[in-house]
Protein backbone atom coordinates (compact mmCIF):
# COMPACT_ATOMS: atom_id res chain seq x y z
CA UNK A 1 0.00 0.00 0.00
CA UNK A 2 1.21 3.61 -0.57
CA UNK A 3 -0.27 6.90 0.12
CA UNK A 4 -0.84 8.84 3.38
CA UNK A 5 -1.77 12.44 3.96
CA UNK A 6 -4.18 14.12 0.93
CA UNK A 7 -4.55 17.55 -0.37
CA UNK A 8 -8.08 17.71 -1.78
CA UNK A 9 -9.61 19.37 -4.77
CA UNK A 10 -12.76 19.61 -6.96
CA UNK A 11 -13.73 18.99 -10.25
CA UNK A 12 -11.91 19.64 -13.98
CA UNK A 13 -8.43 20.84 -12.33
CA UNK A 14 -6.96 21.32 -15.82
CA UNK A 15 -3.48 20.84 -16.57
CA UNK A 16 -2.33 24.46 -16.89
CA UNK A 17 -3.22 24.91 -13.08
CA UNK A 18 -0.76 21.47 -12.36
CA UNK A 19 1.92 22.46 -14.42
CA UNK A 20 2.02 26.38 -16.48
CA UNK A 21 2.61 26.93 -19.84
CA UNK A 22 5.85 28.63 -19.36
CA UNK A 23 7.77 25.69 -17.64
CA UNK A 24 6.88 23.13 -20.10
CA UNK A 25 10.67 23.86 -21.05
CA UNK A 26 12.28 22.22 -18.33
CA UNK A 27 13.11 18.61 -17.93
CA UNK A 28 14.38 19.35 -14.44
CA UNK A 29 11.84 17.35 -12.05
CA UNK A 30 12.94 19.57 -9.07
CA UNK A 31 12.41 22.59 -10.96
CA UNK A 32 9.24 21.58 -12.06
CA UNK A 33 7.82 20.34 -9.13
CA UNK A 34 8.41 24.05 -7.55
CA UNK A 35 5.54 25.05 -9.68
CA UNK A 36 3.20 22.56 -8.90
CA UNK A 37 0.39 24.21 -8.84
CA UNK A 38 1.80 27.67 -8.88
CA UNK A 39 -1.26 29.63 -10.20
CA UNK A 40 -3.44 28.18 -7.03
CA UNK A 41 -0.61 30.04 -4.80
CA UNK A 42 2.05 29.22 -1.96
CA UNK A 43 -0.45 28.29 0.12
CA UNK A 44 -2.04 24.77 -1.26
CA UNK A 45 1.54 24.25 -3.16
CA UNK A 46 2.96 23.51 0.36
CA UNK A 47 0.59 21.73 1.12
CA UNK A 48 0.55 19.64 -2.16
CA UNK A 49 4.60 19.42 -1.25
CA UNK A 50 3.52 17.40 2.15
CA UNK A 51 0.82 15.20 0.76
CA UNK A 52 1.61 12.36 -1.10
CA UNK A 53 -2.00 11.49 -2.23
CA UNK A 54 -4.22 13.86 -4.44
CA UNK A 55 -7.87 13.79 -4.38
CA UNK A 56 -9.78 15.13 -7.05
CA UNK A 57 -13.63 15.39 -8.52
CA UNK A 58 -14.63 14.77 -12.32
CA UNK A 59 -12.50 15.42 -15.10
CA UNK A 60 -8.78 15.83 -13.46
CA UNK A 61 -5.92 16.58 -15.67
CA UNK A 62 -8.18 18.29 -18.66
CA UNK A 63 -6.67 20.73 -20.93
CA UNK A 64 -3.14 20.37 -22.36
CA UNK A 65 -1.72 16.96 -23.23
CA UNK A 66 1.31 18.20 -21.12
CA UNK A 67 3.51 14.85 -19.61
CA UNK A 68 4.81 17.89 -17.26
CA UNK A 69 1.89 17.89 -14.78
CA UNK A 70 2.20 14.35 -14.26
CA UNK A 71 5.89 14.37 -14.11
CA UNK A 72 6.02 17.23 -11.75
CA UNK A 73 3.39 15.52 -9.42
CA UNK A 74 6.23 12.45 -9.47
CA UNK A 75 8.52 15.20 -8.38
CA UNK A 76 6.58 17.20 -6.14
CA UNK A 77 6.54 13.64 -3.80
CA UNK A 78 3.00 12.55 -5.04
CA UNK A 79 2.24 9.12 -5.78
CA UNK A 80 -1.37 8.71 -6.37
CA UNK A 81 -4.20 10.54 -7.53
CA UNK A 82 -8.00 9.66 -6.57
CA UNK A 83 -10.54 10.96 -8.73
CA UNK A 84 -13.89 10.44 -9.54
CA UNK A 85 -12.87 10.58 -13.50
CA UNK A 86 -9.72 11.66 -15.11
CA UNK A 87 -8.81 13.28 -18.22
CA UNK A 88 -7.67 10.21 -21.04
CA UNK A 89 -4.33 12.21 -21.94
CA UNK A 90 -3.89 12.60 -17.93
CA UNK A 91 -4.51 8.99 -17.09
CA UNK A 92 -1.87 8.25 -19.77
CA UNK A 93 1.11 10.30 -19.28
CA UNK A 94 0.68 9.30 -15.40
CA UNK A 95 0.81 5.45 -16.28
CA UNK A 96 3.82 6.37 -18.34
CA UNK A 97 5.24 8.10 -15.42
CA UNK A 98 5.03 5.30 -12.78
CA UNK A 99 2.36 7.56 -11.24
CA UNK A 100 -1.14 5.83 -9.83
CA UNK A 101 -4.25 7.16 -11.15
CA UNK A 102 -7.19 5.78 -9.59
CA UNK A 103 -11.14 5.97 -10.83
CA UNK A 104 -12.80 5.71 -7.52
CA UNK A 105 -15.75 8.03 -6.86
CA UNK A 106 -17.03 6.81 -3.35
CA UNK A 107 -13.19 7.41 -2.15
CA UNK A 108 -13.18 10.56 -3.80
CA UNK A 109 -16.12 11.73 -1.82
CA UNK A 110 -14.96 10.17 1.65
CA UNK A 111 -11.40 11.34 1.61
CA UNK A 112 -11.63 15.16 3.29
CA UNK A 113 -8.35 17.30 2.60
CA UNK A 114 -5.84 16.38 4.72
CA UNK A 115 -6.94 12.44 5.66
CA UNK A 116 -4.83 9.78 5.44
CA UNK A 117 -5.85 7.79 1.79
CA UNK A 118 -3.68 4.68 0.86
CA UNK A 119 -4.31 2.48 -2.45
CA UNK A 120 -3.72 -1.31 -2.56
CA UNK A 121 -3.06 -1.63 -5.98
CA UNK A 122 -2.85 -5.80 -5.70
CA UNK A 123 -5.78 -5.65 -3.78
CA UNK A 124 -7.54 -3.12 -6.32
CA UNK A 125 -8.93 -0.68 -2.80
CA UNK A 126 -8.55 2.51 -2.17
CA UNK A 127 -8.45 2.94 1.71
CA UNK A 128 -9.83 5.88 3.47
CA UNK A 129 -9.84 5.94 7.57
CA UNK A 130 -11.90 2.67 7.94
CA UNK A 131 -13.45 2.10 4.95
CA UNK A 132 -12.03 0.54 1.75
CA UNK A 133 -13.32 0.88 -1.68
CA UNK A 134 -12.83 -1.32 -4.57
CA UNK A 135 -12.15 -0.25 -8.06
CA UNK A 136 -11.51 -2.28 -11.41
CA UNK A 137 -8.14 -3.86 -11.03
CA UNK A 138 -4.99 -2.38 -13.47
CA UNK A 139 -4.30 -4.69 -16.49
CA UNK A 140 -1.12 -6.58 -15.59
CA UNK A 141 0.64 -4.66 -18.37
CA UNK A 142 -0.29 -1.21 -16.79
CA UNK A 143 0.95 -2.87 -13.34
CA UNK A 144 4.43 -3.72 -14.76
CA UNK A 145 4.44 -0.20 -15.99
CA UNK A 146 4.31 1.42 -13.12
CA UNK A 147 6.11 -1.24 -10.87
CA UNK A 148 9.14 -0.38 -13.59
CA UNK A 149 8.45 3.13 -12.52
CA UNK A 150 7.22 4.07 -16.21
CA UNK A 151 7.02 3.36 -19.92
CA UNK A 152 11.18 4.04 -20.46
CA UNK A 153 12.06 2.01 -17.87
CA UNK A 154 9.64 -0.70 -18.26
CA UNK A 155 10.88 -0.83 -22.20
CA UNK A 156 14.42 -0.65 -21.46
CA UNK A 157 13.92 -3.45 -19.07
CA UNK A 158 11.79 -5.79 -21.28
CA UNK A 159 14.39 -5.33 -24.40
CA UNK A 160 17.12 -6.29 -21.49
CA UNK A 161 14.81 -9.00 -20.67
CA UNK A 162 14.96 -10.30 -24.40
CA UNK A 163 11.49 -9.70 -24.73
CA UNK A 164 10.12 -7.50 -27.86
CA UNK A 165 8.37 -4.23 -27.79
CA UNK B 1 -15.41 -1.70 -39.09
CA UNK B 2 -16.01 2.72 -39.27
CA UNK B 3 -12.87 4.49 -40.17
CA UNK B 4 -10.90 4.86 -37.01
CA UNK B 5 -11.09 1.12 -36.28
CA UNK B 6 -10.35 0.50 -39.88
CA UNK B 7 -6.85 2.63 -39.63
CA UNK B 8 -6.04 1.00 -36.48
CA UNK B 9 -6.52 -2.65 -37.99
CA UNK B 10 -4.48 -1.22 -40.56
CA UNK B 11 -1.94 0.36 -39.02
CA UNK B 12 -1.62 -2.53 -36.19
CA UNK B 13 -1.66 -5.64 -39.05
CA UNK B 14 -4.62 -6.89 -37.91
CA UNK B 15 -7.78 -7.81 -39.67
CA UNK B 16 -10.30 -6.65 -37.40
CA UNK B 17 -10.65 -4.55 -34.14
CA UNK B 18 -13.06 -3.62 -31.66
CA UNK B 19 -13.25 -0.85 -29.23
CA UNK B 20 -11.60 -1.81 -26.22
CA UNK B 21 -8.36 -3.81 -28.27
CA UNK B 22 -5.38 -2.73 -27.20
CA UNK B 23 -3.31 -2.43 -30.30
CA UNK B 24 0.17 -1.19 -31.15
CA UNK B 25 -0.11 0.79 -34.49
CA UNK B 26 2.36 1.98 -36.61
CA UNK B 27 2.78 5.97 -36.46
CA UNK B 28 3.13 7.96 -39.86
CA UNK B 29 3.55 10.81 -38.38
CA UNK B 30 4.88 12.42 -34.81
CA UNK B 31 4.36 16.35 -34.79
CA UNK B 32 6.13 18.26 -31.87
CA UNK B 33 6.44 21.68 -31.27
CA UNK B 34 9.08 23.54 -29.58
CA UNK B 35 7.59 23.10 -26.05
CA UNK B 36 7.35 19.15 -26.42
CA UNK B 37 9.80 18.82 -28.68
CA UNK B 38 12.80 19.69 -26.32
CA UNK B 39 11.76 17.71 -23.53
CA UNK B 40 11.14 15.01 -25.77
CA UNK B 41 14.18 15.27 -27.26
CA UNK B 42 16.45 15.05 -23.93
CA UNK B 43 14.49 12.25 -22.86
CA UNK B 44 15.18 9.89 -25.88
CA UNK B 45 18.92 10.99 -25.57
CA UNK B 46 19.71 10.77 -21.96
CA UNK B 47 16.93 7.47 -21.42
CA UNK B 48 16.46 5.42 -24.30
CA UNK B 49 19.86 4.94 -25.56
CA UNK B 50 18.83 3.75 -29.17
CA UNK B 51 18.28 5.19 -32.86
CA UNK B 52 15.79 7.11 -34.55
CA UNK B 53 14.16 4.66 -36.60
CA UNK B 54 12.17 6.80 -39.12
CA UNK B 55 13.28 10.39 -38.70
CA UNK B 56 11.31 11.12 -41.61
CA UNK B 57 8.24 10.64 -40.27
CA UNK B 58 8.89 13.02 -37.08
CA UNK B 59 8.44 16.58 -38.01
CA UNK B 60 9.13 19.43 -35.21
CA UNK B 61 7.63 23.17 -35.71
CA UNK B 62 8.95 25.66 -33.90
CA UNK B 63 5.53 27.54 -33.01
CA UNK B 64 5.52 28.98 -29.80
CA UNK B 65 8.48 30.97 -30.23
CA UNK B 66 8.56 33.01 -33.40
CA UNK B 67 11.84 35.11 -31.51
CA UNK B 68 12.67 33.75 -28.60
CA UNK B 69 12.79 36.30 -25.20
CA UNK B 70 14.93 35.44 -23.04
CA UNK B 71 18.71 33.30 -23.46
CA UNK B 72 17.33 30.28 -21.93
CA UNK B 73 14.58 29.69 -24.70
CA UNK B 74 17.27 30.52 -27.60
CA UNK B 75 19.03 27.56 -25.89
CA UNK B 76 16.14 25.26 -25.84
CA UNK B 77 15.49 26.19 -29.43
CA UNK B 78 19.41 25.79 -30.75
CA UNK B 79 19.55 22.78 -28.36
CA UNK B 80 16.39 21.56 -30.45
CA UNK B 81 17.96 22.58 -33.58
CA UNK B 82 20.80 20.56 -33.11
CA UNK B 83 19.05 17.42 -32.05
CA UNK B 84 16.91 17.45 -35.07
CA UNK B 85 20.25 17.59 -37.10
CA UNK B 86 21.80 14.81 -35.58
CA UNK B 87 18.75 12.41 -35.89
CA UNK B 88 17.67 13.94 -39.29
CA UNK B 89 14.05 14.94 -38.38
CA UNK B 90 11.81 17.59 -40.07
CA UNK B 91 12.65 20.83 -38.48
CA UNK B 92 10.23 24.44 -39.25
CA UNK B 93 11.56 26.95 -37.45
CA UNK B 94 10.42 30.29 -35.92
CA UNK B 95 7.95 32.30 -38.26
CA UNK B 96 6.33 28.72 -40.14
CA UNK B 97 3.51 28.94 -38.43
CA UNK B 98 1.13 26.85 -36.17
CA UNK B 99 1.98 23.46 -35.84
CA UNK B 100 -0.70 21.68 -36.79
CA UNK B 101 -0.92 24.10 -39.85
CA UNK B 102 2.43 23.50 -40.94
CA UNK B 103 2.06 19.61 -40.69
CA UNK B 104 -0.88 20.01 -42.87
CA UNK B 105 0.50 22.17 -45.07
CA UNK B 106 3.61 20.24 -45.90
CA UNK B 107 1.86 17.29 -46.64
CA UNK B 108 2.87 15.11 -43.17
CA UNK B 109 -0.90 14.74 -42.50
CA UNK B 110 -2.70 12.34 -44.87
CA UNK B 111 -6.06 10.60 -44.84
CA UNK B 112 -5.99 7.13 -43.47
CA UNK B 113 -2.67 7.52 -41.76
CA UNK B 114 -1.93 7.23 -37.87
CA UNK B 115 -0.99 10.85 -36.44
CA UNK B 116 0.28 11.56 -32.53
CA UNK B 117 1.70 14.70 -31.17
CA UNK B 118 2.23 15.95 -27.87
CA UNK B 119 0.12 18.96 -28.44
CA UNK B 120 -3.17 18.10 -27.11
CA UNK B 121 -5.28 19.57 -30.06
CA UNK B 122 -3.66 16.77 -32.24
CA UNK B 123 -6.97 15.49 -33.14
CA UNK B 124 -7.75 18.27 -35.19
CA UNK B 125 -6.49 15.56 -38.30
CA UNK B 126 -9.39 13.82 -38.39
CA UNK B 127 -11.07 16.22 -40.21
CA UNK B 128 -9.07 14.38 -43.68
CA UNK B 129 -10.32 11.12 -42.24
CA UNK B 130 -6.86 11.00 -40.25
CA UNK B 131 -6.41 8.83 -36.61
CA UNK B 132 -5.05 11.32 -34.58
CA UNK B 133 -4.43 11.30 -31.29
CA UNK B 134 -2.35 13.23 -28.30
CA UNK B 135 -0.02 11.64 -25.82
CA UNK B 136 2.33 12.24 -24.15
CA UNK B 137 6.50 12.95 -24.51
CA UNK B 138 7.56 9.26 -22.94
CA UNK B 139 5.22 7.52 -25.35
CA UNK B 140 7.02 9.57 -28.00
CA UNK B 141 10.43 9.22 -26.44
CA UNK B 142 9.86 5.68 -25.52
CA UNK B 143 7.80 4.09 -28.28
CA UNK B 144 7.57 6.52 -31.42
CA UNK B 145 11.11 7.31 -31.53
CA UNK B 146 12.95 4.32 -31.28
CA UNK B 147 10.30 1.76 -32.61
CA UNK B 148 8.14 3.87 -34.92
CA UNK B 149 4.80 2.53 -32.63
CA UNK B 150 2.56 3.38 -30.50
CA UNK B 151 -0.45 1.42 -28.39
CA UNK B 152 -3.89 2.68 -28.24
CA UNK B 153 -6.79 1.42 -26.51
CA UNK B 154 -9.46 1.40 -29.54
CA UNK B 155 -12.39 3.88 -28.46
CA UNK B 156 -15.88 3.22 -28.67
CA UNK B 157 -17.50 5.82 -31.53
CA UNK B 158 -19.84 8.60 -30.87
CA UNK B 159 -21.62 9.52 -33.88
CA UNK B 160 -22.20 13.57 -33.64
CA UNK B 161 -25.02 14.35 -36.54
CA UNK B 162 -24.82 18.10 -37.08
CA UNK B 163 -27.95 19.98 -39.04
CA UNK B 164 -29.01 23.49 -40.09
CA UNK B 165 -27.68 26.63 -41.89
CA UNK B 166 -26.30 29.44 -39.69
CA UNK B 167 -27.89 33.07 -39.45
CA UNK B 168 -25.91 35.99 -40.96
CA UNK B 169 -23.55 36.76 -38.49
CA UNK B 170 -22.92 33.61 -36.88
CA UNK B 171 -20.10 31.41 -38.29
CA UNK B 172 -19.05 27.65 -37.96
CA UNK B 173 -16.58 28.17 -34.77
CA UNK B 174 -19.53 29.58 -32.76
CA UNK B 175 -20.52 26.16 -33.69
CA UNK B 176 -17.76 24.46 -32.55
CA UNK B 177 -17.82 26.51 -29.31
CA UNK B 178 -21.44 25.71 -28.64
CA UNK B 179 -20.83 22.43 -29.02
CA UNK B 180 -18.24 21.86 -26.60
CA UNK B 181 -20.90 23.36 -23.94
CA UNK B 182 -23.37 20.54 -25.30
CA UNK B 183 -21.42 17.93 -24.90
CA UNK B 184 -19.91 19.28 -22.06
CA UNK B 185 -15.81 19.25 -20.75
CA UNK B 186 -15.53 15.47 -20.46
CA UNK B 187 -18.44 14.74 -21.88
CA UNK B 188 -16.72 12.17 -24.21
CA UNK B 189 -14.34 10.92 -22.58
CA UNK B 190 -12.28 8.67 -24.01
CA UNK B 191 -14.86 7.96 -27.35
CA UNK B 192 -14.00 8.88 -31.02
CA UNK B 193 -16.18 11.60 -32.38
CA UNK B 194 -17.33 11.01 -35.60
CA UNK B 195 -18.67 14.09 -36.87
CA UNK B 196 -21.21 14.18 -39.53
CA UNK B 197 -24.42 15.06 -41.24
CA UNK B 198 -25.62 18.12 -43.84
CA UNK B 199 -23.75 20.44 -41.75
CA UNK B 200 -20.73 19.09 -41.72
CA UNK B 201 -20.69 17.75 -45.51
CA UNK B 202 -21.36 21.68 -47.07
CA UNK B 203 -18.57 23.05 -45.34
CA UNK B 204 -15.31 24.21 -46.72
CA UNK B 205 -12.86 22.13 -45.13
CA UNK B 206 -10.79 24.73 -43.21
CA UNK B 207 -14.16 25.03 -41.64
CA UNK B 208 -14.68 21.41 -40.84
CA UNK B 209 -11.00 21.71 -39.12
CA UNK B 210 -12.76 23.47 -35.88
CA UNK B 211 -14.92 19.87 -34.98
CA UNK B 212 -12.27 17.63 -34.93
CA UNK B 213 -10.04 20.56 -32.63
CA UNK B 214 -12.46 20.40 -30.04
CA UNK B 215 -12.51 16.97 -29.56
CA UNK B 216 -9.94 17.00 -26.79
CA UNK B 217 -11.61 19.37 -24.64
CA UNK B 218 -14.69 17.31 -24.67
CA UNK B 219 -12.66 14.89 -22.74
CA UNK B 220 -12.45 12.36 -26.56
CA UNK B 221 -9.65 10.81 -27.62
CA UNK B 222 -10.07 11.72 -31.51
CA UNK B 223 -12.34 12.73 -34.03
CA UNK B 224 -13.00 12.51 -37.87
CA UNK B 225 -15.19 13.11 -40.37
CA UNK B 226 -15.64 10.94 -43.70
CA UNK B 227 -13.09 12.02 -46.46
CA UNK B 228 -15.10 12.91 -49.53
CA UNK B 229 -14.51 14.74 -52.93
CA UNK B 230 -13.53 18.40 -50.58
CA UNK B 231 -10.80 16.12 -49.11
CA UNK B 232 -9.13 14.65 -51.83
CA UNK B 233 -9.06 17.99 -53.61
CA UNK B 234 -7.51 19.85 -50.42
CA UNK B 235 -5.04 16.83 -49.94
CA UNK B 236 -4.23 17.71 -53.59
CA UNK B 237 -2.70 21.42 -52.58
CA UNK B 238 -0.64 19.96 -49.91
CA UNK B 239 1.04 16.55 -51.13
CA UNK B 240 1.26 14.51 -54.17
CA UNK B 241 2.10 11.37 -52.11
CA UNK B 242 0.10 8.31 -52.49
CA UNK B 243 -2.30 7.87 -49.77
CA UNK B 244 -5.30 5.40 -48.57
CA UNK B 245 -8.97 6.72 -48.70
CA UNK B 246 -10.75 4.74 -45.58
CA UNK B 247 -14.69 5.06 -45.11
CA UNK B 248 -16.78 3.78 -42.57
CA UNK B 249 -18.57 0.90 -43.37
CA UNK B 250 -22.32 1.71 -43.80
CA UNK B 251 -23.26 -0.95 -41.17
CA UNK B 252 -20.95 0.55 -38.83
CA UNK B 253 -22.77 0.79 -35.32
CA UNK B 254 -21.73 3.88 -33.00
CA UNK B 255 -22.15 3.55 -29.55
CA UNK B 256 -24.58 6.45 -29.72
CA UNK B 257 -25.12 9.32 -32.26
CA UNK B 258 -26.34 12.68 -30.56
CA UNK B 259 -28.17 15.34 -32.81
CA UNK B 260 -27.78 18.90 -33.18
CA UNK B 261 -29.28 21.86 -35.34
CA UNK B 262 -27.73 24.63 -35.19
CA UNK B 263 -30.01 27.13 -36.74
CA UNK B 264 -31.12 29.21 -34.01
CA UNK B 265 -27.61 29.95 -32.92
CA UNK B 266 -26.61 33.32 -31.99
CA UNK B 267 -23.08 34.46 -31.60
CA UNK B 268 -21.18 32.18 -29.20
CA UNK B 269 -18.79 33.00 -26.75
CA UNK B 270 -17.02 30.79 -24.10
CA UNK B 271 -15.67 32.61 -21.41
CA UNK B 272 -12.66 31.96 -18.63
CA UNK B 273 -12.81 30.07 -16.43
CA UNK B 274 -13.67 27.02 -18.58
CA UNK B 275 -14.25 26.20 -22.45
CA UNK B 276 -17.90 24.71 -21.23
CA UNK B 277 -19.02 27.74 -20.21
CA UNK B 278 -20.47 29.17 -23.40
CA UNK B 279 -23.69 31.41 -23.95
CA UNK B 280 -24.54 33.59 -26.63
CA UNK B 281 -22.73 37.30 -27.03
CA UNK B 282 -26.07 38.77 -25.50
CA UNK B 283 -24.96 37.38 -22.20
CA UNK B 284 -21.25 38.69 -22.21
CA UNK B 285 -22.07 42.08 -24.12
CA UNK B 286 -20.62 44.97 -22.59
CA UNK B 287 -17.62 43.61 -20.81
CA UNK B 288 -14.51 45.20 -21.45
CA UNK B 289 -11.54 44.03 -23.56
CA UNK B 290 -8.27 45.94 -23.74
CA UNK B 291 -7.07 42.99 -26.46
CA UNK B 292 -8.15 41.15 -29.34
CA UNK B 293 -6.20 38.42 -31.30
CA UNK B 294 -6.65 36.35 -34.13
CA UNK B 295 -4.44 33.37 -34.09
CA UNK B 296 -4.19 30.10 -32.21
CA UNK B 297 -4.66 26.15 -33.41
CA UNK B 298 -7.64 26.99 -35.00
CA UNK B 299 -7.50 30.54 -35.53
CA UNK B 300 -5.20 33.19 -37.83
CA UNK B 301 -6.93 31.01 -40.87
CA UNK B 302 -7.73 33.05 -44.01
CA UNK B 303 -11.17 32.82 -43.02
CA UNK B 304 -10.69 34.98 -39.69
CA UNK B 305 -8.68 37.43 -41.18
CA UNK B 306 -11.53 37.73 -43.86
CA UNK B 307 -14.02 38.11 -41.30
CA UNK B 308 -12.10 40.81 -39.10
CA UNK B 309 -11.15 42.86 -42.64
CA UNK B 310 -15.23 42.77 -43.80
CA UNK B 311 -15.91 43.90 -40.17
CA UNK B 312 -12.82 46.43 -39.63
CA UNK B 313 -12.41 47.90 -43.55
CA UNK B 314 -13.48 51.28 -43.01
CA UNK B 315 -13.22 51.36 -38.93
CA UNK B 316 -10.78 51.89 -36.57
CA UNK B 317 -10.75 49.78 -33.09
CA UNK B 318 -11.10 51.55 -30.59
CA UNK B 319 -8.84 53.45 -28.12
CA UNK B 320 -7.16 51.11 -25.71
CA UNK B 321 -7.82 48.21 -27.53
CA UNK B 322 -4.69 45.96 -29.30
CA UNK B 323 -5.71 44.22 -31.92
CA UNK B 324 -2.56 41.07 -32.98
CA UNK B 325 -3.16 39.29 -35.90
CA UNK B 326 -1.29 36.11 -36.62
CA UNK B 327 -1.57 34.02 -39.58
CA UNK B 328 -1.60 30.03 -38.77
CA UNK B 329 0.87 29.77 -42.03
CA UNK B 330 3.19 31.77 -44.03
CA UNK B 331 0.77 30.90 -46.83
CA UNK B 332 -2.11 32.27 -45.42
CA UNK B 333 -0.09 35.65 -45.04
CA UNK B 334 0.64 35.60 -48.51
CA UNK B 335 -2.80 35.43 -49.33
CA UNK B 336 -3.61 38.21 -46.71
CA UNK B 337 -1.52 40.09 -49.02
CA UNK B 338 -2.66 39.16 -52.37
CA UNK B 339 -6.74 39.98 -50.79
CA UNK B 340 -5.31 43.53 -49.69
CA UNK B 341 -6.11 42.45 -46.30
CA UNK B 342 -2.72 43.23 -44.79
CA UNK B 343 -3.21 47.14 -45.52
CA UNK B 344 -7.04 47.03 -44.25
CA UNK B 345 -6.18 45.44 -41.00
CA UNK B 346 -3.34 47.68 -40.54
CA UNK B 347 -5.19 50.65 -41.42
CA UNK B 348 -7.70 49.42 -38.89
CA UNK B 349 -5.14 49.56 -36.39
CA UNK B 350 -4.07 46.27 -36.27
CA UNK B 351 -0.88 44.63 -35.42
CA UNK B 352 0.51 42.22 -37.67
CA UNK B 353 2.72 39.25 -35.49
CA UNK B 354 4.66 36.56 -37.73
CA UNK B 355 3.06 33.14 -38.27
CA UNK B 356 2.96 30.87 -35.40
CA UNK B 357 0.55 30.05 -32.71
CA UNK B 358 0.04 33.52 -31.53
CA UNK B 359 -0.48 34.03 -27.52
CA UNK B 360 -1.34 30.37 -26.78
CA UNK B 361 0.22 30.04 -23.12
CA UNK B 362 1.98 33.23 -23.90
CA UNK B 363 5.04 32.33 -24.47
CA UNK B 364 6.26 35.21 -26.94
CA UNK B 365 3.52 37.41 -26.41
CA UNK B 366 0.23 37.99 -25.21
CA UNK B 367 0.55 38.18 -21.39
CA UNK B 368 -1.86 40.30 -19.43
CA UNK B 369 -2.30 41.78 -16.22
CA UNK B 370 -4.88 40.78 -13.67
CA UNK B 371 -6.92 43.68 -14.74
CA UNK B 372 -6.86 42.40 -18.47
CA UNK B 373 -9.24 41.12 -20.74
CA UNK B 374 -8.83 39.33 -24.35
CA UNK B 375 -11.12 38.25 -26.73
CA UNK B 376 -9.81 35.52 -29.67
CA UNK B 377 -10.25 32.97 -31.21
CA UNK B 378 -7.50 30.56 -29.34
CA UNK B 379 -8.68 27.26 -27.96
CA UNK B 380 -8.50 27.66 -24.51
CA UNK B 381 -9.57 30.05 -21.83
CA UNK B 382 -8.15 28.55 -18.76
CA UNK B 383 -7.52 31.07 -15.96
CA UNK B 384 -3.17 31.76 -15.67
CA UNK B 385 -2.86 30.95 -19.45
CA UNK B 386 -2.15 34.39 -20.72
CA UNK B 387 -0.68 35.54 -17.52
CA UNK B 388 -2.31 36.79 -15.16
CA UNK B 389 -5.10 33.92 -13.17
CA UNK B 390 -7.39 36.81 -12.59
CA UNK B 391 -6.92 37.96 -16.72
CA UNK B 392 -9.83 36.97 -18.85
CA UNK B 393 -9.71 35.42 -21.76
CA UNK B 394 -13.30 35.08 -24.10
CA UNK B 395 -13.23 33.24 -26.92
CA UNK B 396 -15.95 34.06 -30.21
CA UNK B 397 -15.57 34.09 -33.77
CA UNK B 398 -13.25 36.38 -35.97
CA UNK B 399 -16.78 38.31 -36.66
CA UNK B 400 -16.96 38.93 -32.11
CA UNK B 401 -13.47 39.53 -32.27
CA UNK B 402 -13.34 42.23 -34.75
CA UNK B 403 -16.45 43.84 -33.54
CA UNK B 404 -15.51 44.15 -30.02
CA UNK B 405 -12.09 45.59 -31.20
CA UNK B 406 -14.06 48.61 -32.69
CA UNK B 407 -15.90 49.19 -29.89
CA UNK B 408 -13.69 48.16 -26.54
CA UNK B 409 -16.25 45.66 -24.85
CA UNK B 410 -17.76 42.70 -26.31
CA UNK B 411 -20.20 43.10 -28.74
CA UNK B 412 -22.37 41.54 -31.48
CA UNK B 413 -20.89 41.24 -34.70
CA UNK B 414 -24.70 41.38 -36.33
CA UNK B 415 -24.63 45.22 -35.23
CA UNK B 416 -21.99 45.67 -38.01
CA UNK B 417 -23.09 42.91 -41.04
CA UNK B 418 -25.99 45.19 -42.08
Amino acid sequence: MIGGICTKFGDGVNTDVIMPGRYLVSIDPVELAEHVFEPLGPEVQARVRNSPVIVAGFNFGCGSAREQAASGLVGAGVVAVVAKSFARTFFRNAINTGLLAITQADASDAAADGVEVFVDLVNAVVVVGDSTYPFPAYPESLIEIIRAGGLIPYVSQKLSDGGVA
Amino acid sequence: MNLVEKILAKASGRQKVEPGDIVVANVDCLLLHDLSGYITSRVFENEVHRPMKYPERVVIVFDHHFSPPTESQARVLEETRAFARRHGVHLFDCGSGNIHHAGLRNGFIRPGAVIVGSDSHTPVHGAVGAFAAGLGNNSHAGMVMPFGKAWFRVPETIRIELSGHHKPGVTPRDSALWLTAQIGEGGAVYKALHFGGKYIKELDMWDRWLFPLITVDVGAKCGFIEPDEKTVQFMSEFTSNPYDLLYSDSDSDFQATWSYDISDLEPQVAASPTLGNVGPISVFAGREVQWAELGGHGGGRIEDIRQAAEILRGRHIANGVKFNVVPSSRQVFQQACDEGLVVDMFQAGCTWFPPSTGSNQAINMGAMAETESMVSTHARNFPGRNGSPKAKMYLSSAYTVAASAVRGVLSDPREFLA
